[in-house]
């Protein structure tokens, strides 16, 4: 490369190169890559995020009864350790395989494409990952999802939207879990809505109760939905 | 982790963009981490001093963070808002925007080279 003069340093021993490169470059490389396969095998891939413990394995179950006998789904799950939820997930009867991040607070692209080829993609219509239960770190990590979904417990508060804004401003749906806890938790659905589109004028919301069962034919309908544009 | 993880990327990075003849060469390495990032730069120069006890390939590069602050702009009419508390409104015209135009970067910016 040459060296141009104008960038040197007024004693002449130094070169700079401006280079604007995305520090996540390796990882979007093979976000993209995975964006591909999906697109021939017509997956429709979810990024699932939330903080631990606000509902997402129990959610996947939950989808995963509603859903089994219409299309077929597949999970893959990330935690810091163990198979549990893995275990949880596959007592549905579904295909869930486990990524243990072993310390490692998110999921990464190559972690989830190498895992990929243990997936019947081509018989899959819809694959969930389930990310660490985060807010932070697995907003800066494309996984080459369709949409990423961010729950939200009625347990956590409702002031998640402004503390964590990347995450809520890089998802397309907020889902507010635990709905039926509300009467015994000082949480505001309003608030929080008003938080998150602050934060994203664009987020959809749902509200659910993974245990009463509110809400949770509205969030099969919206991913029969989305299965069925990205079979399109 | 978080930190780690970058600090792995940023040399990977490097490592596919410049000759390891070249990298050799390398002085110091300017990163633009926008406060949407969720990068916090102490904790990446903590990180990045780990990485060279475990290498000591780059020990005498330095590594510096420019942090930049949140910015929109309208799509409507093209004000440029400084975002405040997190709200995404244009303050000329008053309609929600996610068009963020600083304050996302995690870029490596520039790098210096021994001449």
């Amino acid at each position: 490369m040459s060296v141009d003069k104008s960038t040197k340093d007024a004693r002449g021993t130094v070169q700079c190169e401006n280079t604007n490169l995305n520090l996540l470059k390796a990882n979007d490389f093979v976000a993209d890559i995975i964006k591909k396969e999906m697109a021939k095998t017509g997956t429709l891939l979810i990024n699932i995020t939330s903080s631990a413990g606000s509902g997402k394995t129990t959610l996947m179950q939950k989808t995963a009864e509603k859903l089994k006998d219409k299309i077929t789904m597949a999970v893959m799950v990330g935690d810091l350790e163990t198979e549990r939820d893995a275990e949880r997930i596959r007592e549905t009867g579904i295909h869930a395989l486990q990524i243990v991040t072993g310390g490692i607070c998110h999921l990464e692209a190559q972690m989830v494409h190498q895992v990929l080829d243990q997936f019947d993609l081509e018989n899959i219509d819809l694959l969930f990952i389930e990310n660490v239960g985060n807010l932070v770190c697995p907003a800066s990590f494309d996984l080459g999802e369709d949409y990423r979904v961010t729950l939200m417990a009625t347990t956590e508060g409702d002031d998640k939207p402004k503390k964590y804004p990347k995450m809520f401003l890089t998802s397309d749906m907020m889902v507010v879990s635990k709905a039926d806890l509300l009467p015994y938790v000082p949480f505001s659905v309003e608030a929080v809505i008003k938080d998150a589109r602050e934060v994203n004028h664009e987020i959809e919301v749902l509200q659910v109760s993974s245990t009463n069962g509110e809400g949770i034919d509205e969030w099969c309908d919206w991913l029969l939905k989305k299965i069925e544009q990205k079979k399109g | 982790m978080h930190e780690t993880s970058i600090v792995n990327s940023i040399i990977a990075t490097l490592e596919q963009e410049f000759e390891a003849e070249k990298l050799q060469k390398m002085k110091a390495i300017y990163l633009k981490v926008g406060i949407l990032s969720n990068i916090e730069p102490r904790l990446l120069h903590n990180a990045y001093d780990v990485y060279h006890l475990r290498n000591g390939r780059f020990q005498n590069v330095a590594l510096k963070i420019e942090s930049t602050q949140l910015k929109i702009q309208c799509e409507i009419c093209n004000h440029i808002t400084h975002v405040e508390n997190y709200r995404f409104l244009c303050e000329n015209c008053q309609r929600p925007s996610k068009n963020v135009i600083e304050g996302e970067e995690m870029l490596i910016h520039k790098i210096e080279f021994d001449d």
